[in-house]
């Protein structure tokens, strides 16, 4: 039998170093913060202009503002992001007016957002991600016992902060909808978590069964391989049709997704399975069995 | 015929019915109201997040309150710091707990000489709320008189207002919304003393009035555009207060000028040629056709409560949606056909199972989506692949159990590894579920968008895989499965 159990310390430092990894990615380089947590104007158009043609065009505009131009791979298409500034309202507008004055330039995404409605969105999103955490948390307290609620959050706070290193490290805008990536993340690890937990209780509290908790971790990781490998599968092959296929706006956040659903098949088996263990469940069983 | 006896079959009939009825409406002509909408991301237009002031409003009801204090209960206050402020020496008799409570105050502290009242923060709320619910209707007819019909406008959080028209900007709109439309009208007054000098920045047209409004706008009652000598005006009328007082005020200033402001600014001064009974006007100035029609338009719809601000503002052109629901909807396609063959390479019969339940899944899906009126985004079409997934998770559960249980030579193998599995999966399912529950009732714009189908699928997934996926496994013979190999 594949010992997965034994694996665990080792993998308590890979996981340490991906945190140390991700803190400093964080620290140094920052979030690509969108425009949704920032404020400020946000363009995407589609032109034959290239990235320097693009960029001396909006200069020439003399627009007194910072602006970045980003071309969005394998298209013809680019997201100019404009910094914040007085009557946001009038200048879009005028801005707008003035790039449809090329005719090689087509606008296909306008938007801007105060600051202020920035800074609320993030609060917004922050209670959003808490309070179905601790939903979460509360659940699985519920339904299994607390070392099982503690090693899932775990792992699930581990898998999306990750992943947030992985956004940062790869330039993915941090955005809207990767919250709502990075809570899909959070639902796919702890959908797999429970998987495994359930199979863990079920048969460490099985009435005949005298093994040793070690040997029952092993077995049930094993009965459920199959079931892993085939739903990670299964789910990446659909989020790779996504990545090829879905409209370019859309394609990070399968990215992102991807990447939580490997870091979250490894947690589950190893950082959940392990930290229930580690949080001695098995005085739990023995007190039960007594 | 002993396969008719189980309740599965029934129930799957009548899911695969309703389903029918529910999604049909969509393929229909005319005008539904149960059917998907499609969000501005997926068929193009603009969207406006509006703010009221909340500060503002804030001092509004202040006055009010205390302007309620002394008509009603004979009590003179004054305002400081956001609070009420009442001298000991009021007789505060008539204020018991009551009235404190009807007037939505509440004692802040209280000195030798004076009482410091704040308004509740519960009672500020929901009048903020009733406030914002009033002008989400006044926003809805001014956008409604431009012509704008497909609309959708809601109340967000306290004091904001998303309005979502599909299709073409229609520069207009802006420039409707965003004025509070405060008419009021002023008399000429020359002396110094509680009066204003109002200028009109284009004619450079001058007038000093007295501060206070002789007249507002609130008495309007219909507005219009009309030509007087080729030129654009607004002709209004007033209702039948305001042409009584409108009569008053014109016959005893006959010779005198007055104001017409709007939001602050001086639109124009006429003088009163003689006493105006019939309660109707005309306001010349410098108009366009169109500056004249939106004037006309947000007059009468009457003023808004505060200034209003666009927080956030978006364009999404046409062509980027519907190119973008193509390629969503062949990925989606793609995926679900690359799902299904590796399911069925890999389960054989039971991979067909999967398929067929995957497909009344996402029928089932749609037909609640349908049903619930529910407005389908780019993110939301996300959230329906994860359902796949979820879905295809459940089918695997299953037949994994079911596989083991052969293995071990259990006496009821598809039953008991379906029940064990089950339980699995309504754990991990449920998890999700609550999640997605939170993050609907707390997120903004995408993220409810994503949450709403990822709710309305596992439920699907949920009950479909209970009800379809179980009957499929009861009625094949268990040779005929694929999974006792």
């Amino acid at each position: 039998m594949i010992a997965f159990y034994s694996f665990r310390k080792k993998s308590y430092l890979i996981s340490l170093f991906l945190i140390i990894l991700t803190t400093s990615i964080i620290f140094f380089k920052g979030l690509n913060l969108g425009i949704d947590f920032k404020g400020g104007l946000n363009i995407e158009v589609e032109t034959t202009l290239s990235n320097a043609e693009l960029s001396s065009f909006i200069r020439d505009l003399d627009l007194n503002r910072e602006f970045i131009i980003k071309k969005e791979i394998g298209s013809d298409i680019f997201s100019i992001r404009i910094e914040s500034g007085k009557d946001n309202a009038n200048f879009i507008e005028e801005f707008i007016s003035l790039i449809k004055q090329n005719p090689s330039i087509e606008i296909l995404i306008s938007e801007y957002i105060e600051p202020t409605f920035s800074d609320e969105l993030i609060k917004n999103s922050l209670y959003a991600l808490a309070s179905s955490l601790i939903v979460i948390a509360f659940y699985v307290w519920i339904r299994f016992d607390w070392q099982f609620a503690i090693s899932g959050i775990v792992a699930l706070l581990h898998d999306v902060y990750i992943s947030m290193g992985f956004m940062s490290l790869f330039n993915i805008e941090f955005n809207l909808t990767m919250i709502a990536a990075l809570l899909l993340i959070a639902g796919y690890s702890i959908n797999d978590t429970i998987v495994l937990f359930d199979r863990v209780r079920s048969i460490t509290s099985a009435e005949n069964n005298k093994d040793t908790f070690e040997n029952n971790v092993n077995y049930s990781v094993k009965l459920n391989l199959r079931r892993t490998i085939l739903t990670s599968f299964t789910t990446i092959l659909a989020l790779l049709c996504l990545v090829v296929l879905a409209p370019i706006n859309l394609t990070e956040m399968p990215i992102v997704f991807i990447f939580g659903v490997i870091i979250g098949t490894y947690s589950s088996i190893f950082i959940a399975l392990g930290l229930v263990g580690d949080l001695n469940y098995e005085a739990v069983l023995k007190a039960r069995d007594s | 015929m002993s396969v008719l006896k189980r309740w599965r079959v029934w129930v799957s009939l009548f899911m695969l019915s309703f389903c029918f009825y529910a999604i049909k409406p969509n393929f229909s002509e005319n005008q539904v109201s149960q059917k998907i909408n499609f969000g501005l991301d997926i068929q193009g237009g603009y969207s406006y997040l509006l703010e009221l002031n909340q500060g503002e409003y804030k001092e509004n009801l202040l006055t009010k309150t205390s302007q309620i204090l002394e008509s009603a209960y004979n009590i003179n206050s004054s305002i400081n710091n956001g609070n009420i402020v009442i001298p000991t020496n009021q007789n505060l008799d008539a204020l018991d707990n009551i009235t404190i409570q009807s007037l939505g105050i509440e004692l802040l502290d209280n000195t030798s000489d004076e009482y410091i009242y704040s308004i509740s923060e519960q009672s500020f709320n929901q009048s903020l709320s009733d406030m914002t619910l009033n002008a989400v209707e006044i926003v809805r007819s001014r956008v409604d008189y431009l012509g704008n019909k497909e609309l959708s406008i809601q109340k967000v959080g306290l004091n904001k207002i998303l309005l979502e028209i599909p299709g073409n900007l229609d520069s207009n709109v802006k420039d409707v919304i965003s004025k509070t439309a405060k008419l009021t009208l002023h008399l000429e007054k020359k002396t110094f003393a509680n009066t204003t000098l109002f200028t009109n920045e284009s004619t450079g047209e001058e007038v000093r009035v007295q501060e206070i409004a002789n007249l507002t706008g609130d008495y309007i009652q219909d507005a219009s555009l009309q030509f007087s000598q080729n030129e654009p005006v607004v002709s209004f009328s007033f209702n039948k207060e305001g042409s009584e007082l409108f009569a008053k005020m014109t016959s005893e200033n006959v010779g005198k000028r007055f104001a017409i402001v709007l939001d602050g600014a001086l639109i124009t001064a006429p003088v009163i040629r003689e006493a105006i009974t019939g309660g109707s006007g005309q306001i010349s100035g410098n108009f366009t056709n169109e500056t004249a029609n939106n004037l006309a338009i947000i007059l009468k719809s009457g003023s808004l409560p505060t200034q209003i601000s666009i927080i956030q503002e978006k364009q999404v052109g046409p062509t980027l949606g519907q190119a973008g629901v193509k390629k969503g909807v062949y990925a989606s396609l793609i995926a679900l056909i690359v799902i299904t063959l590796f399911m069925i390479a890999y389960y054989r019969v039971s991979g067909l199972f999967t398929a067929l339940t995957i497909v009344t899944c996402l029928a089932l899906l749609f037909a609640l989506m349908s049903l619930l009126n529910t407005t389908l985004t780019l993110p939301g079409v996300i959230g329906i692949v994860l359902t796949i997934g979820m879905c295809v998770d459940a089918n695997v559960l299953v037949f994994e159990r079911i596989r083991e249980n052969f293995q071990s030579k259990i006496d009821n193998p598809k039953n008991d590894g379906f029940n064990a599995a089950y339980i699995t999966i309504l754990d991990s399912n449920l998890t999700t579920l609550f999640a997605a529950v939170f993050l609907f009732a707390f997120g903004f714009g995408p993220i409810r968008g994503f949450s709403i189908s990822l709710i309305i699928g596992i439920l699907s997934s949920l009950i479909v895989t209970y009800v379809l996926l179980k009957l499929f496994l009861e009625i094949t013979p268990s040779k005929y499965i694929g999974l006792n190999r």
